[in-house]
C-alpha cells in the first residue's frame, strides 16, 4: 500500500520512466500498463495450472480404464480445468491486453476509472486461488463440470456446509464483479476518452472489438450472475429453483448459464479477431482490407450473440421450434464472420509478408480459426448436433477455436507487442521454434477428438469402450507435445525480458500510436496529447497519423 | 461504488500539469460509467423476472400448501410511497442546483425517510407471512426478488447518508455533484424495478 | 488476361469441388453403422457439411498459403505493399455467397429434422406413436398385423438404466428392440438428467428428471449396439452404458416370452461394484461421491 504514494508522487511527466523495479508489478499499481502485464502474467500462471491438469487429465484417457486417477479426481479435473481456463485464463488474459493496449491506441493517458482498474484486477489472484483452495476442502472441488448443471452440482455428496460447489460459485460471482467492473471502465475509456482527432472509425480495430467484446460482458454476465446466486441458494439454503422434485425447473439454469456463455466465447474471440486485423498489415506492410466493414461486423456478431444461446441445449428439454430458430440464428453468424475472415485474406494477398514469430502464429491461429467455424456450423446444424453434442467433437471444436485460434492469436499478440511492453527484443529462432511445436501439438491434440465425437465418444468420461483406444492415443501424446512446447515459449520470454537486445520504439515499422511512443512506454504515455488526422493501417501512403508526434 | 465517485479520483496521475482541457472530465466519465453500470445490473433482475414468469406459467405446484396468495393493499401502499419519494428527490435535487442546500437536506432526508419507511414495511410483510425461503418455488422467487431489491433500497439509503454527510463539508459542490447526481438515478432505477416487481408479484396473481 | 483468369478460376473452383465431393463421400467412413432410418438422414446430412466445409477450408487455406509462398517480401524489402483498402463489388460477393449457402445448410437440416420426426419434451400431450403431420420416414412398409412396439419406459437412474416392457411386465437391463419398427420410448430419471444416446442410431434425448419424454426412431440393422449416458450425471457417468439388440420380430418375441419366465434377479452394475470395491480398498485418492443405486432386480440381464 505503501506503493500508491510513491507511484502517485511520481507525477512529473517530463520524468522519463526508468525500468522501474520489477517490484512494482507486485503492487496496487493504477497504470493500465502496469495492471495489464500483472492481468497477462497472473493469467498465465492459471493457464499453466489448467494446463496441468490438462495433462493429468490425457494420461488417464490415455488408456480405456480407469487407472490413472480415481473417477471424482477425473471428474473434479475436468471442471477446474475448465472453469480455470476460462475464468482464470482466458477473460483476464484478454483484458490485461485490452488493458495494456487500449489507452495507448487511443492517445489516452490512463483508464477512465484507474483504482477500479486495480481493485478489479486484484480480485482475480483471489478467486483464482479460490478455485485451487478448493481442491482442499473436505469433500474435494466442484466436480459438475464447468456447466454446474443442477441436479448434479447440488447434489453435495460430503454434506459439509463448505463445499468445492460453494467455492465455485463464490469464485464465479467474484469473477463476473470483476469483469463488469473492467467493462464498465473499458466502455466508458473507448467511448469518452479518445484524444482529439480519433473519431470512431479512425479507431484501430483492436478497439473495436474489445469495445464489442466488453458489451457482451455487461448484457451477458449479470444472467449467470443470477443464476449462480440461485444456484447457491438451492445448494446452501434449502431452495428448490432447480429442483424439479418440488416444482423448481434445471432447464431454467441452462437457458440464463447459455444465455451468457454463449456469448462469452465471442467476449474471447472478438479482441483476437482485434489482434490479427492489428498483425496481419503490419507483417504484409498493406492497409487492413474493407476497415469499416470489418470494424462494424465486430457488432453484428455482438447483436446475433445474444440470440443463439439454445444451440447448446438442443437435446436438453427444447421444443422443435426452438431447436429451429436457434439454429439459423446460429448459423448466420457465419456471414459477419466470414466478412472479416475474407478481409484477412484479401490483406495478406498480394503484399510483402514477413513470417516472423507473431506473424506465423496469427496465420496459423486464422486456419485454424476457419476449421472450427466450419465445424461451429455442423454443430449448429440440429440433427447433426443430436449425434454429436457431448460427444468429442464438441470437445474438439472448442478446443481448435479456444486453443488454435484464441492461445494463437494471444501467442501473436504477445510477440508482438513484446518490445513494447517490456523494451526488449525477443530471441526470433527460439519464438519460431515454439510455433511449429504449437502447430504440430494442437493438430495432433485435438483434431482426434472430431473423428473420437463422431464414433460416439461422449465427453466427461474417465473410461472408455476399447474402440476409441487409438485416436486418444494420438491426442494424449499431441497434448504432452503441446505441453512441452510452452517451454521455448517461457525461455525466450523470460531470457529476453532479463537479457535481450533493446527494442526501439517502432521495431516491426508499423502505424499506430502505441509505436510513436518509447518502448516502454512513459508512465503517462504521451508527452502531448497526440491529435490523430488519419485513419489506421495507412501502410503504403506515406501519411501522417498524428499532427503532432513524429514517425 | 465510491471508486466511480469524481470526488475520491482526484489525485490521479493524469490529472498532471501538461492535461489539456480536452483530455476529460472526471464527473462526466463516472456518470456514464455508472449508467453503464446501472444497465448492466438491470439485467440481474430481468433474469429473476424472467425466472418468475417461467415459474409461475409452468410450475405444476406454484403457491405452497396453504397459501392463498399475496395481500396487495399493504404493499400498494408502501409502493405509493417509495414512487413518490423519486419526485421528492428530484425537488433536492432541483434545490442543490439552485444552491439552496437547507432546501437540498430537507428533501434528500425525506427521501431516506420514506425508503426507511418502504423497508420496514417491507420487514412488516415478511413478518406477517406464513411461507418462507423454502417454501417452493413461489417461496423463492418471492423472497428472492423483494429480498434482492431490498438489498437494492438500502443501499440506495446508504449512499444518501453519504451525500447527506458530505454536504455539510464546505466547499463539496465545487467540483461538481456527482455523487448527488448518481444517488438520484440509482434511486430512480430501484423504484422502477419496483414498479415492475409489484406488477409481476402483487398485480398479477 | 481476364479470360485467362477467369479459366483459372474456373479450373481451380472444378479441382475443389471435385476434392470436397470426394472427402464428403468419405465421411461415411467416420461414422458407426447406420442402424436406423435417422442415421441414414443425419449422415447425407453430414456429408453434404462435410464437403461444403471442404470447399471453404481449402478455398481459404488454399488462398493464404498460396500468399505466404508467392508474395513474401525479399530480405532486404523494406516497401510497402500496394495500399489497397477494399473492394466494394468483393465485399459485397463475399457477404452474399455465405449467406444463400448459411440458406441452403439451414433449409437443408430444417428438412431433416422434419423427417426424422424426433419428438421434444415439449411434445408430450400426444401419447398415440403415430405422428401426424409430416409423415415419419419409415424404412419399410411396416407389417400392421404385427404388434407395433409398446411404450418401453426407460428408467435412468444414479448410474443404470433399467427398461421395462409394460405388457409383458418384465425387466431388463439390456435393450432389446425389433428391427424395422418405429420404437416408442418413454423416457425417465429419478434424480439428475441423464442423455439417452445411442451412436448408432444418431438419436440422444436429455432425461429431465421428473418428467415423462417420449422418444421414437426407427431400428433398420440387427445387431448390438451401445446405449450411452450422453449428459455427465456424476461420479460413475462413463460406466452408466447399456447394449441394445436390434433383432428379427420372431427373435423379439421369443426374447420376451423367454424374460417373462425369469423371475427378477439382480443385474451386474458396474456403478455399484467399482463403489464396493472402492469401499474396501482406498488406495486412490478420492473424495465422496453419490451413492450409486444398488444393482437393479431385473427379469433379465446379459
Ligand atoms: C471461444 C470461442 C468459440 C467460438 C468463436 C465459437 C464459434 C462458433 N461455435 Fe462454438 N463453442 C465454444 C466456443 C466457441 N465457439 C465452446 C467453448 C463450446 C462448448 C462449451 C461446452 O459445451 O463446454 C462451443 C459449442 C458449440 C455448440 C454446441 C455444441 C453442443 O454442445 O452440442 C455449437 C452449436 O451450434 C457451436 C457453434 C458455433 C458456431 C456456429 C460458431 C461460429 O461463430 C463460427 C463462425 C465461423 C466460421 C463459420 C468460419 C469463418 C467463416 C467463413 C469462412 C465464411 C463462410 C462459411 C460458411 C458459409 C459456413 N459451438
Ligand atoms: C481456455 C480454454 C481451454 C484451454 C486453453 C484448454 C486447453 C487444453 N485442454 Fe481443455 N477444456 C476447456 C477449456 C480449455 N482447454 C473446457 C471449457 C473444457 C470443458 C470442461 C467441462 O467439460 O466441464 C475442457 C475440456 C477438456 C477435455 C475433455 C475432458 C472431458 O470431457 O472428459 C480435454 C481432454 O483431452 C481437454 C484437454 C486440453 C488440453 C490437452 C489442453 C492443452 O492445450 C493445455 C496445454 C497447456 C499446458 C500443458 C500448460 C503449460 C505447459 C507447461 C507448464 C509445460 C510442462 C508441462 C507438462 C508437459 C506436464 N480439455
Ligand atoms: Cu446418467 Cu447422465
Ligand atoms: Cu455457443
Amino acid at each position: 500500500m505503501t506503493q500508491i504514494a510513491a507511484e502517485s508522487s511520481n507525477t512529473d511527466p517530463h520524468i522519463h520512466e526508468k525500468p522501474l523495479s520489477w517490484r512494482r508489478y507486485f503492487s496496487f499499481s493504477t497504470d493500465h500498463k502496469v495492471i495489464g502485464i500483472q492481468y497477462i502474467v497472473t493469467a498465465f500462471f492459471f493457464f499453466v495450472v489448467a494446463g496441468i491438469f490438462a495433462m493429468i487429465m490425457r494420461g488417464e484417457l490415455i488408456t480405456p480404464e480407469t487407472d490413472l486417477v480415481d473417477r471424482t479426481v477425473y471428474n473434479a479435473l475436468f471442471t477446474m480445468h475448465g472453469t480455470i481456463m476460462i475464468f482464470g485464463w482466458m477473460f483476464p488474459v484478454l483484458v490485461g491486453f485490452s488493458n495494456y493496449l487500449v489507452p495507448l491506441m487511443i492517445g489516452a493517458r490512463d483508464m477512465a476509472f484507474p483504482r477500479l482498474n486495480a481493485a478489479a484486477f486484484w480480485m482475480v489472484p483471489v478467486f483464482g486461488f479460490l478455485f485451487i483452495l478448493s481442491f482442499l476442502v473436505p469433500g474435494g472441488p466442484a466436480q459438475a463440470g464447468w456447466w454446474s448443471y443442477p441436479p448434479v452440482s447440488i447434489q453435495n455428496p460430503s454434506e459439509q456446509w463448505l463445499n468445492g460447489e460453494l467455492l465455485w460459485l463464490l469464485a464465479i460471482v467474484l469473477s463476473g464483479i470483476s469483469s463488469i467492473m473492467g467493462a464498465v471502465n473499458f466502455v466508458t475509456t473507448i467511448v469518452m476518452m479518445r484524444c482529439p482527432g480519433m473519431s470512431w472509425f479512425k479507431m484501430p480495430a483492436f478497439v473495436w472489438t474489445v469495445l464489442a467484446a466488453q458489451i457482451i460482458q455487461l448484457f451477458g454476465l449479470p444472467a449467470l450472475t443470477a443464476a449462480s446466486i440461485m444456484l447457491l441458494c438451492d445448494l446452501s439454503f434449502g431452495t428448490t429453483f432447480f429442483d424439479s422434485a418440488a416444482g423448481g425447473d434445471p432447464v431454467l439454469f441452462q437457458h440464463l448459464f447459455w444465455f451468457y456463455s454463449h456469448p462469452a466465447v465471442y467476449v474471447m474471440i472478438l479482441p483476437v479477431f482485434g489482434v490479427f486485423s492489428e498483425v496481419f498489415p503490419v507483417y504484409s506492410r498493406k492497409p487492413l482490407f474493407g476497415y469499416r466493414v470489418v470494424v462494424v461486423s465486430s457488432f453484428i456478431i455482438v447483436a446475433l450473440s445474444a440470440v443463439v444461446w439454445v444451440h447448446h441445449m438442443f437435446a436438453s428439454g427444447t421444443p422443435g421450434w426452438m431447436r429451429i430458430l436457434f439454429m439459423f440464428s446460429t448459423m448466420l453468424i457465419s456471414v459477419p464472420t466470414g466478412i472479416k475472415v475474407f478481409a484477412w485474406v484479401a490483406t495478406i494477398w498480394g503484399g510483402k509478408l514477413r513470417l516472423n514469430t507473431a506473424m506465423l502464429f496469427a496465420l496459423g491461429g486464422l486456419i485454424n480459426f476457419v476449421f472450427s467455424g466450419i465445424t461451429g456450423i455442423m454443430l449448429s446444424s440440429v440433427p447433426v448436433d443430436i449425434h454429436v453434442n457431448n460427444t468429442y467433437f464438441v470437445v474438439g471444436h472448442f478446443h481448435y477455436v479456444i486453443y488454435g485460434a484464441i492461445v494463437f492469436g494471444l501467442y501473436a499478440a504477445i510477440y508482438h507487442w513484446f518490445p513494447k511492453m517490456t523494451g526488449r527484443m525477443y530471441y526470433e529462432s527460439l519464438g519460431q521454434l515454439h510455433f511449429w511445436l504449437t502447430f504440430l501439438g494442437t493438430t495432433l491434440n485435438f483434431v482426434p477428438m472430431h473423428p473420437l465425437g463422431l464414433m460416439g465418444m461422449p465427453r466427461r468420461v474417465a473410461s472408455y469402450d476399447p474402440e476409441f483406444a487409438f485416436w486418444n492415443v494420438v491426442a494424449s501424446i499431441g497434448a504432452f507435445l503441446l505441453g512441452m512446447s510452452t517451454i521455448p515459449f517461457l525461455l525466450n520470454i523470460i531470457a529476453s525480458w532479463i537479457n535481450g537486445k533493446e527494442a526501439p520504439d517502432n521495431p516491426w515499422r508499423a502505424i499506430g500510436l502505441e509505436w510513436l511512443v518509447s518502448s516502454p512506454p512513459d508512465v503517462e504515455n504521451f508527452e502531448e496529447i497526440p491529435i490523430v488526422v488519419s485513419e489506421p493501417y495507412g501502410y503504403g501512403k506515406q501519411e501522417p497519423l498524428t499532427e503532432n508526434m513524429g514517425g | 461504488m465510491t471508486t466511480l465517485d469524481g470526488a475520491i479520483d482526484k489525485n490521479q496521475l493524469h490529472q498532471s500539469s501538461h492535461a489539456i482541457a480536452h483530455e476529460h472530465d472526471e464527473a462526466r466519465n463516472s456518470m456514464f460509467g455508472f449508467v453503464v453500470f446501472l444497465l448492466s445490473e438491470s439485467i440481474v433482475f430481468l433474469s429473476f423476472f424472467a425466472g418468475y414468469i417461467l415459474y409461475k406459467t409452468t410450475s405444476p405446484s406454484w403457491l405452497p400448501p396453504g397459501v392463498e396468495g399475496l395481500a396487495v393493499r399493504e404493499p400498494a401502499i408502501n409502493t405509493v410511497v417509495l414512487v413518490s419519494s423519486s419526485f421528492v428527490i428530484y425537488i433536492a435535487e432541483r434545490y442543490l442546483h439552485k444552491n439552496n442546500l437547507w432546501g437540498f437536506r430537507f428533501f434528500w432526508l425525506a427521501t431516506m425517510a420514506m425508503g426507511s419507511f418502504f423497508i420496514y414495511g417491507q420487514a412488516v410483510e415478511w413478518q406477517s407471512l406464513n411461507f418462507g425461503f423454502t417454501s417452493g418455488v413461489f417461496g423463492g422467487t418471492f423472497y428472492l426478488l423483494t429480498g434482492f431489491h431490498g438489498l437494492h433500497v438500502m443501499t440506495g439509503i446508504l449512499l444518501q447518508g453519504i451525500m447527506l454527510i458530505r454536504s455539510f463539508i464546505p466547499g463539496n459542490y465545487e467540483k461538481g455533484q456527482f455523487g448527488v447526481e448518481a444517488s438520484s438515478i440509482f434511486w430512480h432505477f430501484v423504484d422502477v424495478i419496483w414498479i415492475i416487481l409489484f406488477i409481476l408479484i402483487y398485480v398479477w396473481q | 488476361m481476364k479470360l485467362k483468369t477467369i479459366a483459372i478460376l474456373t479450373a481451380i473452383a472444378l479441382g475443389l469441388t471435385a476434392i470436397s465431393i470426394w472427402v464428403g463421400q468419405l465421411s461415411y467412413s467416420w461414422l458407426p453403422p447406420q442402424a436406423s432410418v435417422e442415421s441414414k438422414l443425419v449422415d447425407n446430412l453430414f456429408s453434404f457439411l462435410v464437403a461444403a466445409g471442404t470447399f471453404i477450408f481449402l478455398g481459404v487455406t488454399g488462398t493464404i498459403v498460396y500468399s505466404i509462398l508467392f508474395h513474401r517480401a525479399g530480405r532486404y524489402d523494406l516497401s510497402d505493399g500496394p495500399p489497397i483498402e477494399g473492394n466494394v463489388t468483393l465485399e459485397v460477393v463475399w457477404t452474399a455467397i455465405p449467406f444463400l449457402l448459411v440458406l441452403w445448410i439451414a433449409v437443408y437440416s430444417y428438412q431433416t429434422y422434419t423427417e426424422m420426426s424426433i419428438r421434444g419434451p415439449m411434445e408430450m400431450a400426444h401419447m398415440l406413436h403415430i405422428s401426424e403431420g409430416i409423415p415419419p420416414a419409415y424404412a419399410e412398409p411396416i407389417d400392421e398385423s404385427v404388434e407395433p412396439t409398446t411404450n418401453i419406459e426407460v428408467e435412468a437412474k444414479q448410474w443404470a438404466w433399467v427398461f421395462r416392457y409394460p405388457e409383458q411386465n418384465i425387466t431388463s437391463t439390456e435393450l432389446h428392440l425389433p428391427v424395422d419398427l418405429r420404437t416408442h420410448l418413454v423416457l425417465r430419471s429419478q434424480e439428475v438428467i441423464h442423455g439417452f444416446y445411442i451412436p448408432a442410431f444418431r438419436v440422444k434425448q436429455d432425461i429431465i428428471p421428473q418428467q415423462n419424454i417420449d422418444f421414437e426412431f426407427t431400428p433398420i440393422r440387427t445387431g448390438k449396439y451401445r446405449l450411452r449416458d450422453s449428459q455427465y450425471s456424476g461420479t460413475y457417468f462413463a460406466a452408466m452404458q447399456a447394449d441394445v439388440v436390434v433383432e428379427s420380430i420372431e427373435d423379439y418375441q421369443k426374447w420376451l416370452a423367454e424374460a417373462a419366465k425369469n423371475s427378477p434377479s439382480p443385474a451386474p452394475n458396474q456403478a455399484a461394484s467399482e463403489y464396493a470395491q472402492r469401499k474396501e480398498q482406498s488406495a486412490k485418492a478420492s473424495w465422496t461421491t453419490v451413492v450409486p443405486a444398488s444393482s437393479p432386480m431385473v427379469n433379465y440381464h446379459p
